[in-house]
This record gives C-alpha cells, structure tokens and sequence, in this order.
C-alpha cells in the first residue's frame, strides 16, 4: 500500500517478479543437471533457452502492449495454422505428435498456441463491458479457446489444452462476464467432466461415447484407484491386469516416493536416489517430473521454497493486474497468471498425487526450449504491462 | 489479508482471483506437508523397501586350537572367480543393439516388435554376453566350464544384485592365468573368502566334528529380513557343534542398493561382522599325533579302536583318538558317494567316537578295580599265596572258565602281572557282587564321566537297578555271573574315557577328575576371554597303601619278566599297565576279541594316564602294549627336550597365535624324523 504512495517516481521494473523469475531459473538449472544425472549438454542448451527467452522478454518490453495487442489476431490465426501444421509435418514422440521439427531444434506450436490464445482472448474481451452480456459474445469468446483447445487434444496433449480452460474461466470472469453465465458454463463444464470420468471409469467397453487414448484412460483409472481387472477375468487376464496396473500406476507411485523421502530437509543435491537409481521415469524426471526431484533432494523445505517463489510471481501478476492502465492490460496479466497458476497445480498436483498425470512442464524448472521461451515470454508480457500502466 | 487488499478496494472480482490462486496455493502447501512431514517415514521406508536388499553376511569362524596354539581348525582364503552383472549392462545393450536386434530384423519384413518380443530379445542378448563372457574365462584359465543357461537366468531374477559365482577356489597357476589373461574382462572379478579348513585333515576327526550348510542361524542380528544370505556353515558335531556359537561370532548385515532393474548400485555395511571366537583345546597335537600314528599301524585304516592320554593331575585331555577317523574337510564340499558310503560303513562306523561312546567288556583291566575291593574289603592278603589249577571250574554244567595263567601259587602280584583269572575269581566271589560294583562306581563307572561334547554313554554295571532289571527278564544274578564279573567280562560295560579316568585315580592317589577338553574361548569383542578350570569329581574312598600295592602291580606287569605288558616297557620311563582281552561271545562261540592296555607313568611321579583299545585285537599285551609304548615314547621325547606339553596348568586363556608356529607340514616332518619340535 505504501510502497506505491511514497515513491516519487514509480518503479519501472517489477522487482520482485523478475528476482524470484532469477531464482526460479537457478534452481532450474542446478535441477536439471542433477534429475539428468550431470548432463551438462541438456544443462547448457537450457540456459541457452533462457538466454533466447531473456531476450525475447527484454525486447517485447520496448513494445507498448496496445501495439502487440493489433497483432492479436495474426499470432492467433498463426498458431492454429501451426497447430494444423503439427498435424501433417509434426513429428512424434511416445506416441504423441507435439513438436515441428527444424533441424537443430524442435518446436512445441502448442506452448506459442497458449500465449497467442491468452493475447487474442484479451484483445476480443476488452470491448465495452455492456456487450459481454450478449450470449454471441460470451459463446464467441468460447470458441476462441476452444478452437485451440480442440487443435491441441488432438495431438494429443491434454495437459496443455486443459491449462486453457481455467485461464479462459479467469479472463472471461475479471473482464466482467456475468458470474451466472460463468456459473452455467462451469455447471455445464463439470457435467461433461463427470460423465467423462463416469464414462471411463465405469460404462462397458462398446457403450463408450468419448474415445479416449488408453494411456489416458488408465490415467484416469490410476488417479481415481479403480482397478485395472474386468469383473469376468480369466487368471491369464488377471495377472496382466495387474501386472499392466502396477506398470501404469508406477510413475505416480514412484514420484510419492521420491517426494515422501525427501523429508523435512531432503537428501542433499544430487543424492536423491529414485531418480539416480532410475525409479523415476528416466525421460520425464528433467521435465514433468523435475518436481519429484527437487521435493526429493530438498525436502519439505526446498519444494516449499519453490512454490513460494511461484507465489511471488503469482502476486506480483495479481498486483500488475490491480494497477494495470486500461481493462486490456489487466486482462493480459490475469491471462499470464491464470496460465502459469494452472501450469504449478496441475504440474505440483500430479507429483504429489493430488491431480492425475498430464504431461505438463513446470514453468522454468523443466527442461523444454518452448516452455522456457514461453514462460519467460509470458513474464515478460507481465513486465510489458507493468512498465506501460502509466504512460497515458 | 494482505496481499489481497493491496488491490484496489472496487476491483471485486480480481480479489476473488487472488483467493483462488491463494488457496491453490495451499492446498499444495497442505499436500506437501502431509507427503514430507507427516509421512516421511512411511515414504522413507517404500523407498528402502524397492531399492534396499538385506544381505545376511557370515562372520569368519573363529579357529580351535590345540593347547600349543597349532591350528587344528582354521580358515584358509578361497580365491573365487565371479560375475558381476551390473558391470556387463553396457554389454547387454550393445550386444541387443548390434547383434541380436539387427539379426532379428534382418529374418522378418516389419521392422516392428511387440514389448514382449523385445523383452526375450533382450533376454538372448544377456544369454550371448553370458556365454562369451564364461568362454572367454575358461579358455583363459585352461578349466572347462559349463555355460548354465538355465542358472545364469534363475541368478537374474532372483539375485540380480549379487556377483554369481563362476569358479571357486583357483589354484596358484590358475591365479596367475586369471591375472594374465581374464583381467580386464568385463564383469569378472576376483573375491577372497574365508573357507574353513582343518589343516590337519583326520587328526582329532572326533574331537573337532565337523560343519553343515546352514545359511540360517541362531544368532543372527535382531529380526532382520534378509533378501538373501550368503553361504554359511553350522556345526553338527564335535567342538563345532558344541561351541558353534562362540565359533561362528556374529553374521553382519551389508545393505545393497539397487536401481530400478534391480541391478547392485551400492553396497555398505549396516553392521560389520564379528569374528568368531577360538576355542582352544586341551589336545596336544604331538601326541595325539603320535597316538594316532601308534594305533593305525595294527591294522591301517580298517584299525578298529581308541586311545585315550590324559593328564592325571588335572583331567586334561592330551589326545583322545578314535579309529576309523573322517576328514572333516571332507563335508565342507561335495561328498562323493564313495565317501559317503565309507562314512557310513556299518562295521568301521568311521563317524562314532570310540573313546566316549563305545562301551566295551573291559576284560582283565578290570582286575584293577576287583583288587581294590577285594583289599579294601579285606578278604585278600595281597603277600598270601594260593594254588591254582589254571583254570576256574564253574559249578553244575558250566563249563570251566579257562585261564592263561598256568596252574601254580599265586599272590596278589604275581596274580595280577599274569593276570590269572582263578586268583581273582576266587576273591571276586569273596569280595560280592555289591563291593566290586561299589567300588567301580566310586571310580566313576557306570555312568557319565562329563565328557564336555555330550556324545558319551555310561557303559554298564550291574548295580542293584540294572540287576532288578535282569531279575525281571528272567535272568537272576548266580554266582557265576559274580566269577565272570572278577575278570571283567559279562554284565560289565565300560569306556576307553572311563578307564582313563580309572587309571588316572590310581595313578594320583583316588582322585577323580573330570576329562577336560577345552582350556578356554578366546575373547573377540566385547566377549571377555573364559577358560574352564579342571575339576575333581570325587575322591575314591579307598586307603592309600591299597592303590600304592596296585600301582606296585602295574608297574610289575611292565617291568618283570611274567607281566603280560612287557611290551609296554620303555626305557627312561617307569611305565605301569594293565592287560585285558575281553572275548566277545555269542552263545558259547567266541566271535570277537576286545584287547586293552591301561598304563600310567612315570610310576614315582605319575603324569600320564594312557588307555588302549583294539576291537578285534589279537591279546591286550601283544596288540595294545606296544601302541602304549610308541605314546609314552612320544610323551618322553617331548619332555626330554624341556618342554613337556602340559607345562602350564591350562588355565590361561589361549595364546595368541601371534607367535611363529611350525606348520603342519613341518610338524609331520619333525615328527617323522623323530625330532622334538616345539613351537
């Protein structure tokens, strides 16, 4: 309160934002050296993302957002054309088809698809708050994300298009949608969501509406312990099913593990066992996992640390948001929060059991140049809007 | 709150955001602190659960030594070629990579493979690394060795974690082999371990007993859950079973960690072994030596028999011999059948301890205890003379008990040295069943005479509970059985160890001591060294100028020109004995002979009881005599050097074996040249 009052010349740059954003890249460093076993080449190409991240944020700061914000619409229509592109050219890994290949590096559309939706969603919802009444612009505003939404399910990667949901739900809310109208679409929303679980969980094989994956289907099952064998199994059938539960079920037990045994102080950098010993799945432990092994080598204090250092950013959003000149500006940072608030749920939920498993990176500790570049964007987005809340 | 109000008062809806974002927030904070804090442990434990295997490691046993401090029981290193499967995984890969998946590919169309055909790929590929690995070892060290697939795949699963053994126990050359051309070999390793071994192979076979697989133990440390334990032995007989506890210290725990295939990670011990402690006997490995050597020369090794040298001042027992002997060594590998067959011959009976638990008809040397009742009693003047006819005639239709002693005038003396059966018959029937028994039972026979390793039996007399019980089977005590009694035969029993015992009272002035066999057990530890003082049973009521006339006797018996023990005589050593030669009927056919020799020395200051038994033998004078004599020879060799082996009074705890001992190979040698050799 006082902070803004007495300084005579308010503050350019959002301090504590870009401290704990600092913070946050070190202990994403030092983590992904050690959940890759101290591999400095991947250790490397990480902090050349965040150098090419850095400054992408840095040169996005000298744009008035107003003047990115007309550009809203050509990144929007890019990346569904991106998303397209996937699609025909992408190539795949484990079964998934999420990444365009350009030679020396790989690039995810989906993590751009996230901030071009978050610009496009901002720009179409700060219209007059009288028009966000009319249904045709709420439901217009709707399928801005659910084009997306879709685009990126298909890939598939539920994760990523789930993070647009909530962020979607926040923007529309703040922007000043009525809350019934919200209440409605989440009512609507968890009825789909219900029977969707319902539906997996429950209805025989041939009844089932939603054609799931089956990974994600025993996602599910794993998340809500339902067990694996059919009510009328042959022992053959049975010794599979469970073989194939305790397979499926071996990541999230194994990432319980590591983050329990880390204890109040954790076992010391580089002396977490479960990732070195390979418990931890060897190809997520540096991205969706990297959770489990800082919770495993730091402890109750490290991992709380690192959320904490989320919250600073999360508020230092909030606060952004709060002061931000014009409805524009203050949907782009609850956008840029929304965002990154799921991103740390969903992604800390999954490894302490709370959330089911999605593949979903954690901002600035996994491994991952477009998440990197992403996240370090969406910051600097953040930073844009601080930076032009008073220039009038 | 104040974050929350820092944003502008009007703005509703950006402060139910930051509500949102604040309890998402702590739900996580809650989830982590329930996972780290609250249930750490339980955490902590699944962890060590999947990744921590218990190892049950057994301590080195610890050694028996004679009272010299000569190893009779020891641990020698076994050099062992193993296989180290956490070192071939670079291996298995490039072996599936390069070879068998490339292979597998190149015999189908689709280069597609279901899961479960990469696993038995890989699978194959583990087996070809096996295999050249083992090829490549035999043909290194020149030893044919079997490729087991069947093996190699059971080690896999189910002890991944641990080296599987390839060869044990390289020879010298096969060592400089393996250092030549296996080192270097991926995954092969060399590992020492301790191997019990009894250096003198059969020497106090008996005594010493002999080892068991047993992985499992008593004494393992708290109740611990091991994956596996690691080749452990038991004792099952002899001081190693009795002291198996002191023997085998305490097994230690090595954890192993292992990763997520189950491969060795690291290794560490959650507590270190304890070495076993040693136990040293009161066997003197000379003369036991000696005593062996002496009794195997009747018949070599279908000698049946014993030989019993005890200390008569202190009940120690110097060498405790029992014919056929086994090698313990030889039940610590895989006995040939063979083997077996010759441990378990229903004749030799290789495995039973003669000297304890053999109860024999002690024929003539039971005179001795038949002398002192009939002094005692005083129905003999030992100076009178009587005639005999050289034989005892029974009464009614027995036939006539036949003696080797010619007809003539006996005194006590000369009755004894020619063992004249009439003489003592006559004064037997005197005396009475209920005297001799008395007397025989103050000596301490007829029952157990502490033998500390539990395998001895009481032999027989025929008291007035066992008479009962003949009374009962319709077989009533006559006086015949009184005449046959005299001169130890029929209802009497007794042992090689009991007659040592006798002997040793005669020789000491009546007192009857408790064998000792173990001086003492080593400390290791926090186990304090303990040592086990010699013990006297009992006295014999018996006055002294009575046991001074039987000592009289036996040293006639040795040294005079009619004593049947004339064989016996050693120069330098005034040696006193007893014949005996038990004939072993059945019916009225005579079908065995059980030949004895009793002896003490020297006869001024006696030291040395020493009792033999032959089964089989042709007389106690002829057959056991001489390997009396052969002892005390040893005995005398020993102590003319200066340094009698049982100079200290034993009550020490064992020597150290810091000091230079000769080995056993020496030992032999000194022994065979008839040379002292002193430790």
């Amino acid at each position: 309160m006082k902070g803004a009052e007495f300084s005579l010349r308010p503050a350019r740059v959002a301090w504590a934002l870009l401290g704990a954003a600092f913070l946050l890249m070190a202990v994403g460093l030092c983590f992904v050296h050690s959940s890759t076993l101290g591999d400095t080449s991947t250790t490397m190409k990480q902090v050349i993302w965040f150098g090419v991240g850095l400054t992408a944020a840095v040169l996005l700061c000298f744009v008035d957002y107003h003047v990115l914000a007309r550009w809203a619409w050509v990144g929007y229509w890019g990346s569904i054309v991106l998303l397209l592109a996937v699609m025909v050219f992408g190539v795949s890994r484990n079964g998934a088809r999420r990444w365009i290949d350009l030679g020396p590096l790989q690039l995810q559309p989906s993590e751009f698809a996230k901030l071009a939706v978050l610009f496009a969603l901002a720009q179409f919802l700060s219209r007059p708050i009288e028009e966000l009444r009319l249904t045709n612009v709420v439901f217009k505003s709707m399928a801005i994300v659910l084009l997306p939404f879709m685009l990126i399910l298909k890939e598939p990667d539920l994760g990523s298009s789930l993070v647009l949901l909530p962020m979607m739900l926040a923007m529309m809310f703040v922007a000043g949608v009525p809350a019934s109208i919200l209440a409605k679409i989440m009512g609507v929303g968890a009825v789909i969501g219900g029977l969707l679980v319902a539906d997996v969980l429950f209805a025989p094989e041939n009844w089932r509406l939603i054609k799931l994956k089956d990974y994600q289907r025993h996602r599910l099952m794993v998340y809500f312990g339902k067990d694996f064998v059919p009510a009328n199994a042959t022992p053959e059938q049975k010794a599979y099913y469970r073989e194939l539960q305790r397979h499926k079920g071996w990541n999230v037990q194994q990432a319980l593990i590591s983050v329990g045994s880390g204890g109040l102080a954790g076992k010391g950098w580089r002396q977490g066992t479960q990732n070195t010993l390979g418990y931890l799945p060897r190809l997520g432990a540096h991205n969706d996992f990297i959770f489990s092994v800082i919770a495993e080598e730091s402890g109750f204090i490290g991992s709380v640390t690192v959320v904490g250092l989320y919250t600073v950013i999360l508020f230092s959003g909030l606060m952004i948001a709060g002061q931000a000149r014009d409805r524009l500006g203050r949907l782009i940072a609850v956008g840029v929060i929304s965002l990154w608030f799921a991103h740390v749920f969903i992604n800390v939920g999954m490894n302490i059991g709370l959330v089911p498993v999605t593949g979903i990176p954690l901002p600035l500790l996994s491994y991952g140049g477009s998440a990197a570049v992403c996240a370090l964007l969406a910051l600097g987005i953040l930073q844009n809007v601080h930076l032009y809340r008073r220039s009038y | 709150m104040l974050i929350v109000d820092q944003l502008r008062r009007d703005d509703a809806r950006l402060r139910v955001v930051a509500v949102v974002v604040l309890v998402g927030i702590a739900i996580l904070t809650a989830g982590l602190w329930r996972l780290q804090v609250m249930a750490a442990g339980r955490y902590t434990r699944s962890e060590e659960a999947q990744s921590v295997r218990l190892v049950r490691v057994p301590a080195v046993r610890g050694k028996i030594l004679d009272r010299n401090g000569f190893a009779l029981a020891e641990n020698r290193p076994s050099y062992d070629v193993n296989l180290y499967l956490e070192e071939l995984r670079p291996s298995f890969v490039h072996e599936y990579t390069n070879r068998v998946l490339r292979e597998a590919r190149a015999q189908r169309e689709s280069g597609k493979f279901t899961l479960a055909e990469r696993l038995q790929l890989q699978e194959q590929a583990r087996l070809n690394v096996y295999s050249n690995t083992i090829m490549t070892v035999s043909s290194g060290l020149g030893v044919p060795l079997s490729v087991s697939q069947d093996g190699f795949l059971r080690h896999y699963r189910q002890a991944l974690a641990l080296p599987l053994p390839i060869v044990d126990n390289l020879d010298s050359s096969q060592m400089a082999l393996f250092f030549e051309r296996c080192r270097g070999v991926p995954g092969i390793d060399l590992e020492v371990q301790a191997v019990r071994s009894y250096p003198f192979g059969r020497l106090a076979g008996h005594v010493l007993g002999h080892l068991q697989r047993s992985d499992e133990a008593d004494n393992d440390p708290d109740l611990l859950i091991f994956r596996y334990r690691l080749k452990d032995y038991q004792g099952v007989a002899g001081v190693e079973s009795k002291f198996d506890e002191a023997l085998r210290g305490r097994a230690g725990v090595k954890a192993l960690r292992v990763n997520s295939q189950g491969y060795r990670h690291e290794e560490w011990y959650l507590h270190p072994t304890e070495l076993g402690r040693d136990v040293q006997l009161t066997i003197d490995v000379p003369i036991q030596l000696a005593s062996e050597r002496a009794l195997s020369r009747i018949a070599g090794s279908a000698t049946r028999g014993a030989v019993v040298v005890m200390d008569v001042r202190n009940g120690d027992l110097l060498a405790l011999v029992s014919a056929p002997a086994f090698d313990p060594n030889s039940f610590l590998g895989r006995m040939s059948p063979e083997e077996f067959q010759e441990l378990n011959d229903g004749k030799l009976r290789p495995q039973m301890n003669r000297a304890v638990s053999g109860a024999y008809a002690p024929g003539s040397i039971f005179k001795v205890i038949v002398g002192l009742a009939a002094l005692e009693a005083g129905v003999m003047d030992p100076l009178e003379s009587h005639e005999y006819l050289g034989y005892w005639p029974m009464g009614g239709r027995s036939p006539p008990i036949k003696d080797t002693a010619p007809a003539g005038f006996y005194d006590f003396k000369r009755a004894f040295k020619r063992s004249s059966n009439a003489y003592f018959i006559d004064h037997g029937i005197k005396v009475g069943r209920e005297r001799i028994v008395a007397v025989a039972q103050q000596f301490g026979l007829g029952e157990k005479n502490g033998y500390p390793l539990g395998t001895e039996v009481r032999g027989f007399l025929p008291d007035a509970e066992n008479l009962e019980r003949l009374r009962a089977r319709g077989d009533p005590w006559t006086e015949g059985d009184t005449a046959l009694l005299s001169i130890g035969q029929g209802a009497v029993a007794v042992t090689p160890l009991q007659m040592a015992v006798m002997t040793a009272a005669v020789a000491n002035g009546g007192k009857v001591l408790e064998p000792r066999l173990v001086l003492g057990i080593g400390g290791q530890g926090d186990e304090k060294p303990q040592s086990f003082a010699p013990q006297i049973r009992s006295e014999v009521g018996i006055q002294a100028r009575h046991l001074q006339r039987v000592r009289e006797a036996m040293l006639a018996d040795v040294e005079e020109d009619e004593g049947t023990g004339r064989e016996a005589a050693l120069p330098g050593m005034r040696v006193c004995g007893k014949t005996g030669t038990a004939e072993v009927k059945q019916g009225r056919v005579l079908v065995d002979k059980i030949t004895w020799f009793v002896a003490f020395a020297p006869f001024e200051s006696p030291r040395y009881a020493v009792v033999v038994v032959v089964e089989s033998g042709g007389s106690g004078g002829r057959t056991c005599a001489p390997v009396a004599r052969q002892i005390f020879q040893a005995i005398q060799q020993r102590e003319g050097a200066g340094r009698p082996p049982a100079e200290d009074q034993g009550t020490a705890a064992p020597r150290s074996a810091s000091k230079p001992l000769p080995t056993p190979a020496g030992l032999y040698a000194g022994l065979a040249a008839g040379r002292e050799v002193s430790p």
